[in-house]
Order: structure tokens, then sequence, then C-alpha cells
């Protein structure tokens, strides 16, 4: 077995790899995992690149998802186009607060937060400038954790549109922004499954590194 | 549950085990942990693993339940609307299908993904490969199967379909009368069954049992590649 020195990350260590799919250590001669056999590689490949990319895709998304009607109601032969915000008010009209709140946090304000918190960790792992590496990396769990509940109102078109089919007396169905919305859930998703968190950390290990090279000196 | 923070420098005993953590990459000597204890990882706080009492039988029992609730949740009423004498009733399929009528069976692909399949096979897959480990047997398949089990996780989006339908049923509370059908509260029970199932599901602890199944089944093969280690 090799002897480790201590406070230092596989990757640092220059001996050992972790598996990412059964965390297993493995020594870096091998390509291959010794349990599972999955390829082994120290961080995501391109991760900050996949990331920017996806980010970016999810932000076009995003704009047709808030601008254009996510779905159409039907009222008497009436037909109006319904966008999340103005389902937002109308909710808020009738006084269910909490669904309004639900509502305007899920697919409003989570979506963009989201973004601009991964972008933000991009910018600060390719620059350099975290002062708190454990603060960015909560961050970071949050908005992994936090993704796939914007998909909330996709969902909820699609309950309204199976139960409300009434013809001309009342019928909804949906909108153009529901795939947009769901191009945006499935691209942020992505671009926070592509980000890997230990690019948080790198610095801090290149650091201890130095340190542990003078204390040998 | 006890917490356990770890720490990086402790003394290597016997049993002790040497890991990564997987999220911020930090060389961590594992100790062996009690029934009902949990390790962090010191630097990143990461969950490393959790070891809880009769896991495996426990989850084996909650994936099997959720299975036959997520079956049962098929075949009956799902939901039904009541409106100015106009009535709708909607099984779990029909209230996702229901979206192709305009053309948006890309969306309604989607749902069926994330709301039944993507669980489905993650609690068949799971089911079969525990089942696997406690005969002893299909080795390959195993292998397989474990590695996608944890990625398909994911993109399960049950609980939150399940928002959803209370959301809806919010909004349209108001104007009309909404019941929830026999598979309506099985797809409940399926949903509570799933997160017990996730929830007593380490990964760490989960990829153990099958390296301990490897090492019996092909002993050759884990021990060889250990050498170079
Ligand atoms: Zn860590």
């Amino acid at each position: 077995m090799i002897k480790f020195e201590f406070d230092v990350t596989a990757s640092s260590n220059g001996k050992v790899i972790n598996c990412h799919v059964c965390l297993t250590l493995n020594s870096c001669e091998h390509n291959e995992c010794r349990i599972c056999q999955s390829k082994l590689h120290s961080r995501n490949k391109h991760s900050l690149q996949n990331t920017i990319a996806l980010l970016f895709t999810g932000f076009l998304f995003y704009i047709p998802a808030n601008v254009m009607p996510i779905m159409y109601t039907n009222l008497l032969g009436q037909k109006t186009g319904n966008t999340i915000l103005g389902g937002v008010i109308t909710l808020w009209q009738q006084g269910s607060y909490p669904i309004a709140l639900i509502i305007f946090i899920a697919s409003v304000l989570v979506p963009i937060g989201k973004m601009i918190a991964l972008a933000w960790l991009c910018y600060g792992v390719a620059t350099d400038r975290f002062s708190s590496y454990q603060k960015h990396h909560t961050l970071y769990r949050l908005t992994e954790f936090i993704g796939r509940w914007s998909m909330v109102d996709v969902f909820v078109v699609a309950i309204l549109v199976a139960l409300i089919q009434m013809g001309n007396l009342m019928s909804i169905y949906p909108g153009v922004a529901a795939i947009a919305f769901a191009g945006m859930v499935i691209a942020t998703m992505l671009a926070a499954m592509t980000f890997d968190p230990r690019l948080i950390w790198d610095p801090v290990n290149a650091k201890s590194d130095l340190n542990q090279i003078k204390n040998q000196k | 549950m006890q917490h356990h923070p770890l720490q990086s420098n402790a003394h290597q005993s016997l049993e002790s085990e040497t890991i990564a953590c997987h999220e911020c990459d930090l060389l961590i000597h594992l100790p062996p942990l009690a029934e009902g204890h949990k390790a962090l990882c010191p630097r990143c706080n990461h969950v490393l693993t959790q070891k809880r009492r009769n896991a495996r039988d426990k989850v084996f029992a909650f994936a099997i339940s959720a299975i036959i609730f997520l079956v049962f949740s098929l075949p009956f009423d799902f939901l039904s609307f009541e409106s100015k004498g106009n009535a709708r009733i909607v099984t779990l399929a029909e209230s996702i299908e229901s979206l192709s009528l305009y053309n948006f069976e890309s969306i309604a692909i989607l749902i069926f993904l994330t709301t039944i399949l993507v669980p489905g096979i993650f609690l068949l897959g799971l089911v079969y490969v525990l089942i696997s480990l406690s005969v002893n047997k299909m080795y390959r398949h195993t292998q397989k199967i474990a590695k996608f089990l944890f990625s398909l996780l994911q993109w399960n989006m049950a609980e939150i379909f399940l928002i959803g339908i209370l959301v809806s049923f919010v909004k349209i509370a108001s104007m009309a009368k909404v019941n929830f059908g026999l598979s309506f509260f099985a797809y409940v029970l399926f949903i509570i069954f799933l997160a017990l199932t996730v929830s007593n599901l380490d990964r760490f602890q989960f990829w153990r049992w099958v390296k301990i199944h490897i090492d019996q089944n092909q002993p050759n093969l884990s021990q060889l590649k250990d050498r170079g280690v």
C-alpha cells in the first residue's frame, strides 16, 4: 500500500484517484476502477466550459419561458394566454398567498438565482477569488438540490390540461413557454451536474502543498 | 443519529480505510463505523457515509413496497374533475398523455420519464442488485446496474409531480370540485416509500455490499488489481 501524506487530496497526492461511481480509491496507474470498471478521471472533464455552455442555454430558455404564455384558457369561446407571472398575480388576487409565493419563488426566483449562483461559482473557480471555500461549496449544494423543484410549473400545466377539457365551455391547453421552461430546468440541472465542486477546493490544495514543501525544508 | 466528525490526520488503525471525499477530494482515514453513526468530511462537511441499522433489509422492503404502490397507481382513477354538470375522470397515464392532444408530446414524454419510468427503473434495478447480492449470483448485470442506479436518482421528480398536483388543486378548487381517486393515494404511498428507500440507501455502504459480493465471486479480479495500489 502507498503511504499517504495526509491533509492532501487524492489529486494533489498524485498517486491515487477516486472513482466517481463507486467511491473507491484507485492507483493512478489504472484507467479503469478496480471495483466497478468505470473510467477514472480526477475532475469532471471540461467542467467549467460545459457548465457555462449549459447555463447560457438555460438563460436562452428562461426568457421565452417567462415572456410567452405557459398555457391558454378558453372560457366560453374566449381565448386568453397565461404567463407564469400572470398566474402568480391572479393567485395573489384570489388570496392564495402561500401558493402564489411558492410559484413565484419556484419558477421565477429560483431559476435565475440558480443561474447567477452557478455563473458566480464558475467565475470564482476560474479566477481563484474565493475567500470562503466552505460557503461557496454550500452555495453549490443549494443549487444542486433546488434545481429539480422548478419543474412544478410544467407539472401544473399538464394536470390542468388533463382535467379541464370541456370544449368551448372551459378548456385549458399548453403554451410554448411550457417547453421553454422544461428546457430551462433540464439545462440548469445539467449545468449543476457538470460543475465539479472539487474545483472550488483546488486552490486550497495547492496552498497546503506549498506549506508541506516549506515544512520539509 | 450521532455525528462523527473525522480527523484527516488521524492515525491509521488496522481496520480503517482510506477514502477520498467525493465532493472536495480530501484524503481521509475512515474508521470502522458503529451502527447509527455518520461520517462527515472534516473539510467540507459532506456526508461521506451513514451506517444505519439493518439498512439493507430496510432498503429492500421499502423498495418492494414502492414498486407495488407504483403498479397500483396505474390502473385506477387518478383525479376527477366536476364543474357545471361536466365531469372528467383521468388515470395517471391520461393525466400525462393529455398534453399530446396539443402536440406537446415532448413534455408528455418528459413527465412520463421523470415521474414513472425513471423511479420505476431505479427501484427495479435496486431490487435486482439486492436480490443478486443475497443469493450471491448474477455478478455481471449486478455491476452494470449498480453503476447507473445513482445517476438515475438525480432525474426522479415524482415528489415534485405531487406538489404540482396539489398546486393545480388549489388553482381550480374555487371553480370546480376535484376528487382524488384510488390511484392517487397509491401514488402518494409510492412517493413515501420511494423517499424511505432513498433516505436509507447510502452510496458508500451500497458499494461496500457490492464490493464484498465481487470479492466472493471473482476474488482474482479485485486482488490482482489491488496489488497495484
Ligand atoms: Zn469533503
